[in-house]
């Protein structure tokens, strides 16, 4: 009792509001044992939360490993309550001045844990976070200026759906006051449907403030297709995987050339494993969006433990599996729309003749559509078909347009443009619809950035992204017919349907969103690289603030715009432009050395 | 008291090169104090030189580190750099002698010294090359009919005539690794030190060379015995020549690659009375260590500038019968080598005191020389016109010097 009456004073001092909520619940949620050293451990649905043994020490192993990645200016948030031994710990071994928050997802846990373990000589200098998620986020938002976060994990399993939520809020609430720009190199593909997605990062990076570095493999494609010259199935794939292997160390070579400070692949890019190593070893960060499904696609589990970040679109037991694989990070990014290619056009009549109709359908031809699609044709309405690998159409041939080329992504604005009612079926190699179908695909949110009206098949992350005021969702092959019989007959309920849906991806699902979603994300796992560059400690006045280490710095940052990141080859640059018979001062000469080393590049490849 | 400093970043042949002009500063201003640069792992080897104060190490590794690093901003950065020198608290000097012809070396210079002489003389960003660091280039890109060994260009290039007498390391007291000792048995013996390796893998001499010359040493030059030098890299091939090797010659060879530091090395080669190797740092080491040299000088390497200096050195150079272009009358390849025989007979006559011919179908044979001006070789003893020009090389390049800065001479 004495223990809570001391904690309580302790705790009234920095939020009283806390104190006297600690002493209204009613606690119970640890049952609180004796370790075998004598001091008290926590149990919750039979799982420890502490060591049986010895709980102390077993925080003071915790700590030590986690308090070598700790940076002076960083504010660390701890997930995971318990009996707080391991905040103890951190808070011991972290300097007097460090700040440090704890996020208490639930008051009776943390009465329980007051009621036995005094927070005297170290509580004072924790901040605990209580209330809402969102106001959690915001009150660490608002204090910090670079977070760590740090997760206790027994203790923070027990509320894993909060802290993770608590992840995502904060995540989102720091992306919005980046105000730094990162060099990042986008590698993508030869060939396929990341391309484009490629080119839309790019695009919105740019947009953000960005400097992007495209490694574009594309004008490969022309000499890897020429490879299916080589009839040896083998030897073709043998010849292929080299070249793959040889764009991905010309994509080593673009790092070497400028080394950026974070490497954004896209699916299918041609980097391999040995590539990826030697760039950890070069100290570059690197992270793949994999807009892929993940159980078509399974190469990721070779590449896995290669990236730093992974990004995929689908949640729940792609996460799960990515983590069981050993990905480091792996978060949801779900795809998007680019609004400046993605937009409702005016549809002249001579494009409206060859592109227009009642009905259309934009795809590669699977199994599953083959399937669905005939109910279609012959009905009293016109249909095309559109897309490639459309091999044997069977009933499909007389509706399949261009007799099955690759549409590119001008023309299939027009399409749908000029659709009322566009269908929208997830691939599937099987029939009907996937069962296990979670991820949303590109051209829903295409359609709806263009204002096109869709009939979509239900996927379980799609209520979360757009609702049913905005697209006709089925939830089974037949519903498919008599669905677009209804809104064909409707053109008014289509036009505000698809107006919703343009207005939810401009509002939240375009590119630019995602990006900025990806750079929350890398920069709270990097606080002290990228989150740093992020939130503009590179930039020259915030260099200028911080020169205390070497004010002859000073006046060289000053020759910067205050907004402009500035590096050392920067500040070289300009030493270099004062001309050959310049004198130069010290600082001036460590500059110009540390610049010719940073040239060398002949250890890279 | 003004103190001098000697900036040699380059690898272990370039320092060994260096000792003449270290000689010949410290000769010229024995009462100045002469400090040395060097890359930290050639530190241990700038200490056995007689002439140097103290030797500073430069971690190009450290400065590589510092300067890629993403992790830290350019504020970090300079005051990491700031630290790292004053860790090594260098003094103040008067004068830096530059030997690099590389930015790196031209900053160093002027970091620590207000005074540069060599390349970056006229400012740490100025191209404009002193006069002798711009005839090196010239003959680097030209290899014309130069005599003036690089050794003693160092010297001209740092305004200091030729050392008087050639330098010699002697042996430091240091112990040797299990194994190592040359065999002492109160016969008189021959040591013959075999430079395995070469930093370039075009100047590596096959491992089935080294077999055949180490087999006919053992068989033609009673009591002699067969140190093998090379570091870490030659570890292996070392191993795989002791396998190739008859048992009977075992014992006449002693595997010091990968085995030594610098100064063990430099004890060892004190006790060589010959040392065989291609254009390397072990090679001019051995011959600094009061061994003769034998050098086989093939694809880049020339005798007139890289021979192993001082007198009584032999430089088997490749030359003959192939395409490329004119070396004093000889047309010397600059391809990667391919050579069709190797002068093994003939260095083992040469180590027996035979006489030998000065040339085969591929190769030339010189010995060298010294006087004034240096080092410079010679075939079959005579001085020919080349030899004689360096005098007026040196006038013309001493005309052309910073004036400035006065000439000094070796007392």
């Amino acid at each position: 009792m004495d223990v809570l009456k001391k904690n309580i004073d302790i705790l009234r001092d920095q939020d009283p509001i806390l104190a006297a909520q600690i002493l209204q619940v009613p606690g119970g949620t640890l049952s609180i044992q004796p370790a075998k050293s004598g001091m008290p451990t926590a149990v919750v649905n039979s799982r420890y939360l502490h060591s049986a043994y010895d709980p102390v020490r077993e925080a003071a192993s915790w700590a030590e490993e986690r308090v070598k990645d700790c940076q002076a200016g960083e504010t660390i948030v701890l997930l995971g309550v318990g009996l707080l031994y391991h905040v103890e710990a951190l808070r011991q071994m972290l300097p007097h001045d460090q700040h440090m928050m704890v996020v208490v997802p639930d008051l009776s846990e943390f009465a329980d844990c007051v009621s036995v373990r005094s927070l005297e000589g170290w509580g004072e200098r924790v901040m605990w976070l209580t209330g809402s998620i969102t106001d959690m986020a915001i009150q660490v938002t608002q204090k910090a200026k670079r977070v760590r976060i740090l997760s206790y994990d027994p203790a923070a399993t027990v509320h894993y759906d909060i802290y993770e939520h608590f992840r995502l809020q904060l995540r989102d609430h720091l992306a919005q006051r980046l105000s730094g720009a990162l060099h990042i190199m986008v590698i993508g593909p030869i060939y396929g449907g990341s391309l484009p997605i490629a080119r839309y990062v790019v695009n919105a990076l740019e947009g953000l403030g960005h400097r992007v570095s495209w490694v574009d493999h594309s004008p490969h494609y022309a000499g890897y297709q020429n490879l299916d010259t080589i009839r040896d199935h083998r030897l073709r794939l043998t010849v292929q995987q080299r070249m793959s292997e040889t764009l991905a160390v010309i994509s080593l070579a673009h790092v070497a050339e400028d080394p950026p400070d974070l490497v954004l692949a896209l699916s299918q890019a041609p980097l391999t494993m040995a590539v990826l190593e030697q760039m950890r070893r070069k100290k570059v960060l690197t992270a793949m969006w994999f807009v892929e499904n993940f159980r078509h696609l399974t190469y990721w589990q070779q590449m896995v433990s290669g990236y730093d970040f992974w990004f995929v679109m689908q949640q729940a037991a792609c996460l799960d599996a990515f983590r069981k694989a050993g990905a480091k990070q792996v978060s949801y990014l779900p795809l998007a729309a680019d609004p400046a290619i993605h937009q409702p056009m005016a549809i002249t009549q001579e494009a409206r003749y060859e592109f227009g109709a009642d009905v259309s359908f934009l795809g590669a031809g699977y199994r599953n559509r083959r399937q669905i699609l005939p109910s279609l044709v012959g009905q009293g309405w016109t249909f095309k078909l559109w897309g490639n690998e459309w091999e044997n159409p069977g009933p499909l041939a007389q509706v399949l347009q261009r007799g099955g080329a690759r549409i590119d992504t001008p023309t299939s604005m027009k399409i749908f443009n000029a659709t009322s009612v566009n269908i929208n079926l997830h691939s599937y190699t099987g029939n009907g619809f996937d069962p296990e179908g979670d991820g949303v695909n590109p051209r829903t949110f295409e359609l709806a950035s263009c204002g096109a009206f869709q009939v979509v098949d239900a996927r379980t992350l799609l209520p979360a992204l757009f609702d049913e005021s905005m697209m006709a969702v089925i939830n089974s092959p037949d519903q498919l017919l008599p669905t677009v019989q209804t809104f064909l007959h409707e053109p008014a309920r289509r036009l505000a349907m698809a107006e919703l849906s343009r207005k939810r991806v401009l509002e939240a699902h375009t590119y630019r969103h995602r990006m900025k979603t990806f750079l929350g994300a890398v920069g709270m796992a990097s606080p002290d690289r990228l989150g740093a560059i992020l939130q503009g400690d590179r930039q020259a006045e915030s260099l200028v603030a911080r020169s205390g280490q070497s004010p002859e710095l000073i006046p060289m940052l000053k020759e910067f715009l205050p907004t402009d990141r500035v590096e050392l080859v920067d500040v070289a640059k300009n030493i270099r432009k004062k001309g050959p018979e310049a004198r130069l001062n010290r600082e001036e000469l460590l500059i110009l050395m540390m610049d010719e080393y940073r040239q060398e590049k002949r250890d890279f490849l | 008291m003004s103190r001098a400093l000697l900036i040699q970043l380059a690898r272990l042949g370039d320092l060994v090169q260096s000792l003449p002009v270290l000689t010949a500063l410290q000769s010229a201003k024995p009462e100045r104090p002469l400090d040395l640069l060097c890359p930290s792992p050639l530190v241990a080897l700038g200490q056995l030189f007689p002439c140097v104060d103290r030797v500073y190490p430069w971690y190009g590794e450290q400065w590589h580190e510092l300067a890629r690093t993403k992790m830290t901003d350019c504020d970090q950065q300079l005051a990491q750099a700031t630290r790292y020198l004053a860790e090594y608290a260098f003094p103040a000097y008067s004068m830096a002698y530059n030997l690099n012809n590389h930015p790196r070396g031209m900053l160093a210079a002027h970091v620590l010294s207000g005074l540069v002489v060599g390349p970056g003389e006229y400012g740490p960003m100025n191209q404009r090359l002193p006069a002798w660091a711009g005839y090196l280039r010239q003959i680097a890109q030209d290899r014309g009919g130069n005599r003036v060994h690089l050794a003693d260009a160092f010297c001209g290039m740092c305004q200091v005539l030729p050392p008087l007498d050639v330098p010699y390391l002697k042996a430091p007291e240091v112990p040797l690794t299990s194994g190592l000792g040359l065999p002492v048995n109160g016969e008189s013996s021959t040591f013959i030190g075999i430079v395995l390796g070469a930093g370039d893998a075009e100047r590596r001499v096959p491992l089935s060379v080294w077999q055949v010359l180490i087999a006919a040493c053992a068989e033609y030059i009673p009591q002699s015995y067969l140190l093998l030098i090379g570091g870490e890299g030659e570890r292996e091939a070392a191993l795989a020549l002791e396998h190739r090797l008859p048992a009977k010659y075992l014992n006449r060879v002693v595997n010091g690659c990968g085995r030594t530091s610098l100064p063990q090395l430099v004890a060892l080669l004190n006790r060589c009375q010959w040392v065989v190797g291609s254009d390397t740092g072990p090679l001019h080491l051995g011959a600094m260590c009061g061994a003769r040299a034998i050098g086989w000088y093939f694809s880049r390497a020339r005798v007139h500038e890289t021979g192993p200096y001082g007198v009584g050195h032999y430089v088997w150079q490749h030359d003959q019968g192939r395409p490329g272009e004119i070396l004093d009358g000889c047309e010397l390849r600059t391809e990667e080598s391919s050579v069709a025989h190797w002068p093994v007979m003939e260095t083992v006559n040469l180590i027996r005191d035979e006489g030998v011919n000065s040339r085969t179908d591929e190769w030339d044979l010189w010995i060298s020389n010294k006087d004034e001006w240096g080092a410079f070789y010679t075939r079959d003893g005579l001085l020919d016109e080349a030899v004689l020009h360096r005098k007026d090389t040196w006038e013309a390049l001493s005309q052309l010097a910073n004036q400035d800065i006065r000439m000094e001479v070796s007392k």
